[in-house]
């Protein structure tokens, strides 16, 4: 029963900011970002780890926050989409998005911001095939993937450029 | 700490296979026991002649390294599990501790000379990978024993080795799965191992599949002879990824295309292999 | 009255405007319903039962009662004398249905009860310590069966049949009789599948026991049809009910039965003693008790030719399964009829139409709603004809088509098609996709063995419903036409706000409407606000305001577009006023002091600010006859509809008509029988194009939607009743590794019915899914093979090529050559 389970105390640091916390260990990665930080740009889409919506970044890799206990993320480098813009001025990646036209509903596009940032982080010029693989794992529901396919790739041509 | 909890208590490496259960309230273990504190048991090293992966190594990890990529068939396994945010979470030792009837890592290594070490407070001992499953979702692991680390031997020249699967979407599990190994010489095949995924309560050896290819050339009747003994062994179970009729076809089709690979792979070739999706 | 579109310029409309939304969306600062939290909130989990018939014996609420944190519960008992059953649109329905099971469950996962805790986890806990006693019932899970009445669902209907009705027009006997050639069709299946929108349904509500009215933030996408529900449902004034969406993480029609998961929310904060409680729906929930797309049988087609494959009558029946509960049934029952041709053009038919309730999931009005089962059946007649009477299936449709030169087109029953070029379309997709160099390589690789179709799907997304046609299903209802509100201002500082009564869920309304305005009054559409979302309180809804059935366009354009004109004369005319000119003297712009109205002769100039400052606060300026200027302008827009002849089914009943053309290119695996798409052309015509890259998105995601549900998307269940895609690693939503490269074309026929010229689109009428069916018939048709049902995977091929269980042309098709 909640009264009798020991809370256990974390400490992570998200979007650039530390946090110590005492969480109960069920809470979900997706659940702490939502309920505790109030970084509700993370979303919620399903229950067996297939949609992706929740896709953050931990210690630089993709993961699915909603399979990922807050307390495993103790000691982690937490990065949302709330994250990636600086200043107030979007990130190269959600300019390429907006100009792609690739959003239409907006509720999975956080998860694939942060997909398509780990995959850029390590891949410069991702093939059409390579793009595919890397948001394998993010389901939309609006746009029918196509200018998804073009926003990633003039993500990844902007970049080469600066 | 196992030993004192006791039953209630489950092993936490990646959790992608136990957090989904736990969700859907399939899973309601009292405890965890997390294993991604401890450092150190998520190395890839090639050592004595083979492979050694800590339990706790990554698949994406596995997938993007130099190391294991000297076994293609390693490769093919790890690129091809779920979708990169999965793979960046979940871990060798986890998906063959928690025997999912299937996990990937399961039918690939059946087909490969592997060892799973067990760790336990009385001491290590090391379980040939076709002994460690004995059906679905269940090891021999002991309660306070988890697994340690999984050694694949490197297998001599002239051996070649591949794994594909037919996945509707990247995100689950595969409708069917073959991985063969075959060693050959010149043109005849001196060595066979095949293995069939997610068509069984386990990864099923296909002994008859692999008698029908030892000591034969590699010839379209040959490999479809062992293809068609392949389906004879399969025992799978009509569910939404399809039905047990479709599923027996379909181990056909994937046997005959990872023979032919494998036997590619056996003459020197790189050959880059991915999973097929609807 | 339609209004004429003249005397602007197009400046903005047209124009591939970046989406107002993409700011708050990308930077992850949407404001979706579970992103809200109110003080004192409580959460609510539903209880639900496993069974998909069974009898309710008992229900025991003490042990989650008794766990700490537990606010309250609610069981259908309760709640049954405190409401009144929902409305049922259906004539003369003994149907009751209430937001909790009362006696009997009708489907797995209907709600038995809810907990209500201080935190969604305990609320978790507590559900599972509701102990529910059943008595299992024989469940009816096929519609055929079902109209046999040995198990039925509503006792006090005492039939499983909702609605039976014959939609009969021109001679069909005569002409069976004169037909060249008769085409038999045994049996055609349309399945069960959902747009699943990946955000759940959530309700946040609160009964507010101090001013007794019910506060609702949620994702509900036809709210006025909703509010209309609970209004009647919980005995309260529709003032008294708040509704309000902001961002909505898509719908395509799936969150328009929401509403009696809204009033149990409502009931549990009334109890829970006025907090508001929050539904957070989790992804089981939805796929298993939200809503599915209408399920369809085809049975005993019978199809006249003439000699040169013209046909020249249909005679079918049709048999619906809408589920359990009807809830937005039977409307069903006659929205098919806007296509009644389809894209064809015969005349005479008989289509004899049975609607039943069944075991399984209410269905709602997806994406498609009811044409696409039927524009599916239309294009499975279409190239199954075509390959008996050894017509090619791009020539056979190019015979049949309604030409473009006969449109404004009127359909058998009435229905004014506006604007097309079927042919025109047929030619472009054929050129995008390079039909003649893959007829060359289908003939080549047939030669081999290799199994590949090349399939065209016609299709009509038809928009802005005539709900006169609820007439033809039910006498008695009280609704026809259609409207839509908006309001446009200039607020008290002079800026320029729109309210519209949509709720958009990813369409781009903001922005759309905003082109519109800054056409009309010639500035920029950043310098104009339109509010995000649907709130009753702004006053511009009407009883048809919400998201649905492809009409913002149409609807809520010319809303905006009407309260624009109204502000816009206002401000000519106090502009006039003010600068000593006369109105026709006076012209909008934007001038050093931002957007102004100046006069030509003189040079004289007043902003917004200024217009503004003397309506709202500067009054006495203003002379008495220009009281009546507010410069904030209500405008409700009306579709000129009739209601229609109830007795001959016969009237307009949709206002445009978008048309859809697809052509796809199929490999069938022959191993592994895994259908691959090696290509794929989407041609689109919705008239005239608000905003292009706005229209090439949603075409794309429909299209994506539709090669889902051909391919890997179907709500399965088993004999008893257990839902087999509860999940979506059950349901396989289609993937990015799924999707094919599309290749995308569009025409413009201009609508004359809207001012714009402009047709509703957005839903896409499932052309991928007869494009599919018809690609896997061409490559299959060899093999003896009839593709029976719409959806398709490697499972079902396989049982059709080796274990012969299904598709077999001997069994399903018969043609009959007459003599002459």
């Amino acid at each position: 029963m909640p009264e009798n389970i020991e809370k256990i105390s974390v400490k992570l640091n998200v979007n650039g900011k530390t946090y110590v916390r005492n969480l109960e260990p069920r809470l979900l990665l997706v659940e702490f970002l939502r309920e505790e930080l109030d970084l509700t740009g993370t979303h919620v889409g399903c229950d067996t780890t297939y949609c992706g919506a929740c896709t953050v970044l931990m210690n630089g890799a993709a993961v699915k926050s909603c399979t990922v206990f807050a307390v495993q993320a103790d000691g982690a480098e937490i990065l949302t989409v709330e994250g990636l813009e600086k200043d107030g001025q979007l990130h190269p990646i959600q300019k390429a998005f907006g100009d792609s036209y690739g959003l239409q509903c907006g509720y999975c596009t956080p998860g694939l911001l942060i997909s398509t940032y780990e995959l850029l982080s390590h891949n410069k010029q991702p093939s059409d095939k390579q793009i595919r693989k890397a948001i394998a794992g993010n389901t939309c529901r609006c746009t029918g993937y196509q200018n998804i396919f073009k926003a990633i790739q003039l993500a990844a041509q902007n970049r080469t450029r600066t | 700490m196992l030993a004192q909890i006791g039953d209630e208590a489950k092993l936490l490496a990646g959790g992608q296979s136990l957090i989904p259960l736990m969700k859907l309230h399939f899973a309601n273990p009292g405890h965890l026991v997390d294993l991604n504190f401890i450092p150190e048991i998520s190395y890839i090293k090639e050592e004595d002649g083979a492979l050694g992966f800590g339990a706790l190594a990554r698949h994406a990890e596995i997938e993007n390294s130099a190391t294991a990529a000297k076994l293609p068939i390693i490769h093919d396994c790890a690129a091809g599990i779920a979708d990169v945010q999965v793979r960046n979470r979940g871990t060798i030792g986890g998906s063959i501790a928690e025997a999912d009837p299937s996990g990937d890592w399961a039918t690939v290594l059946l087909t490969q000379a592997a060892e799973v070490r067990c760790l336990s407070p009385k001491g290590e001992r090391a379980v040939s990978l076709n002994q460690f499953i004995t059906d679905a979702y269940t090891t021999v692991l002991a309660h306070d024993e988890l697994v340690s680390e999984i050694t694949v031997k490197i297998p001599p020249k002239g051996t070649g080795a591949a794994y594909l699967a037919f996945k509707r979407a990247a995100p689950v599990y595969p409708t069917a799965s073959a991985a063969v190994s075959v060693a050959m010489e010149g043109d005849v095949c001196k060595e066979a191992d095949i293995a069939l995924g997610c068509v069984g309560l386990i990864a099923i050896k296909a002994t008859a599949a692999e008698a029908a290819l030892r000591g034969q050339r590699l010839t379209d009747k040959s490999i479809a002879a062992a293809a068609e003994a392949a389906r004879a062994a399969a025992d799978p179970q009509s569910d939404m990824r399809g039905s047990a009729g479709y599923k027996r076809a379909l181990v056909v089709a994937l046997v005959k295309r990872v023979i032919e690979i494998a036997a590619r792979r056996a003459r020197g070739e790189q050959v880059e292999v991915s999973h097929i999706y609807a | 009255m339609a209004i004429k579109f003249g005397g602007e310029e197009k400046k903005w409309v047209g124009k591939a405007l970046p989406r107002k939304e993409e700011d708050r969306l990308l930077r992850g600062r949407g404001r979706f319903a579970d992103d809200i939290k109110l003080r004192d909130m409580a959460y609510l989990r539903f209880v639900r039962s496993p069974y998909a018939h069974a009898r309710i014996i008992s229900i025991d609420t003490s042990a989650a009662e008794a766990l700490a944190g537990v606010v309250c519960t609610l069981t259908g008992k309760e709640i049954v004398p405190q409401t009144q059953p929902f409305i049922e649109i259906g004539p003369d329905s003994k149907v009751r249905d209430y937001p909790f099971a009362v006696s009997k469950v009708r489907y797995q996962g209907e709600p038995v009860a809810a907990v209500v805790a201080e935190s969604a986890s305990i609320a978790d806990d507590a559900a599972e310590l509701v102990r529910v006693e059943y008595e299992a019932l024989e469940p009816v899970m096929d519609a055929e069966q079902a109209l046999q009445d040995n198990s039925i669902l509503h006792e006090e209907a005492g039939t499983n049949k909702i609605w039976h009705g014959v939609f009969e027009y021109g001679d069909v006997e005569k002409d069976f009789q004169d037909a060249a050639f008769v085409v038999r069709i045994d049996r055609l299946h349309f399945h069960r599948f959902s747009s699943t929108p990946l955000e759940n349904n959530v309700v946040i509500g609160e009964w507010n026991l101090k001013d007794d009215r019910i506060y609702y933030s949620c994702n509900n996408s036809f709210p006025s049809f909703a509010i209309q529900f609970l209004s009647a449902h919980l005995n309260v004034h529709i003032d008294r009910i708040r509704v309000q969406t902001s961002d909505i993480g898509g719908s395509f029609g799936i969150k328009i039965t929401n509403y009696p998961q809204m009033a149990v929310v409502a009931l549990a904060s009334k109890k829970a003693g006025g907090r508001p409680v929050k539904w957070v729906e989790t992804r089981s929930e939805h796929m298993t008790s939200s809503a599915h797309g209408n399920e369809r049988t085809f049975r005993d087609t019978r199809v006249a030719l003439d000699k040169n494959g013209l046909i020249t009558a249909i005679t079918s029946r049709h048999i619906d399964d809408c589920g359990a509960y009807p809830r937005y049934e039977p409307l069903g029952c006659v929205i098919w009829s806007q296509v009644f041709p389809g894209v064809y053009r015969f005349k005479n038919a008989r289509i004899d139409f049975t609607q039943t309730v069944t075991n399984k999931c209410p269905v709602g009005p997806n994406r498609g709603y009811s044409r696409m089962q039927h524009l599916w059946f239309l294009e499975r007649v279409i190239d199954i004809c075509a390959h008996e009477l050894g017509i090619p299936a791009d020539e056979m449709r190019m015979r049949n088509y309604i030409r473009p030169e006969e449109f404004p087109y009127t359909t058998p029953n009435g229905c004014v098609y506006d604007s097309g070029n079927y042919p025109g379309m047929l030619e472009l997709a054929k050129q995008l996709i390079g039909w003649d160099a893959w007829k060359k390589k289908q003939a080549e690789a047939q030669k081999q063995g290799r199994l590949i179709g090349i399939g065209i799907g016609t299709t009509l997304d038809s928009g802005t419903n005539n709900f006169g046609q609820s007439q033809i299903v039910n006498p008695g209802a009280p609704f026809s036409g259609n409207s839509q509100g908006a309001n446009c201002k200039l607020d008290i500082y002079g800026e320029v706000v729109v309210a519209v009564g949509s709720c958009p869920q990813g369409q781009g309304h903001e922005t759309t409407a905003a082109q519109v305005v800054a056409d009309v009054l010639n500035i920029s559409p950043d310098l104009i606000t339109v509010r995000t979302g649907f709130d009753t309180e702004r006053n511009v809804h009407t009883g048809f305001s919400g998201t649905y059935a492809s009409q913002f366009a149409v609807s809520g354009l010319s809303a905006v577009h009407g309260a624009a004109q109204k502000l816009k004369t206002e401000m000519k005319r106090l502009a006039a006023f003010v600068l000593e000119s006369e109105e026709d003297d006076v012209e909008f712009g934007v001038g050093a002091q931002g957007p102004e109205l100046r006069a030509k002769r003189t040079g004289k100039s007043i902003n917004y600010w200024g217009l503004a400052n003397i309506v709202n606060v500067n009054s006495a300026v203003l002379p008495v006859e220009m009281y009546d200027i507010t410069l904030n302008c209500r405008y409700i827009w009306r579709a000129p509809f009739k209601v229609p002849d109830k007795q001959r089914k016969y009237g307009n009943l949709t206002l445009t008509y978008a048309s859809q053309l697809h052509i796809a290119v199929i490999e069938v695996d022959r191993e592994t029988f895994i259908p691959t798409i090696l290509d794929y052309v989407a041609v689109d015509d919705c008239g005239t194009v608000i905003n292009p890259p706005i229209v090439e998105g949603q075409v794309y995601g429909a299209t994506a939607h539709g090669i889902g549900a051909a391919l890997l998307e179907n709500c399965a269940y088993d004999a008893v009743g257990n839902m087999l895609t509860s999940t979506f690693s059950d349901y396989t939503p289609i993937t990015a590794l799924n999707m094919p490269k599309i290749k995308y074309g569009h025409i413009q026929t201009p609508s004359p019915h809207s001012y714009s010229g402009a047709k509703g689109m957005g839903e896409g009428g499932a052309a991928p899914i007869h494009t599919i069916s018809a690609a896997l018939q061409d490559a299959l048709f060899p093999n003896g093979i009839i593709i029976e049902d719409s959806f398709n995977n490697a499972d079902s091929l396989f049982r059709a090529l080796v274990g012969k269980e299904i598709c077999q042309a001997e069994r399903l098709v018969k043609l009959e050559r007459r003599a002459s």
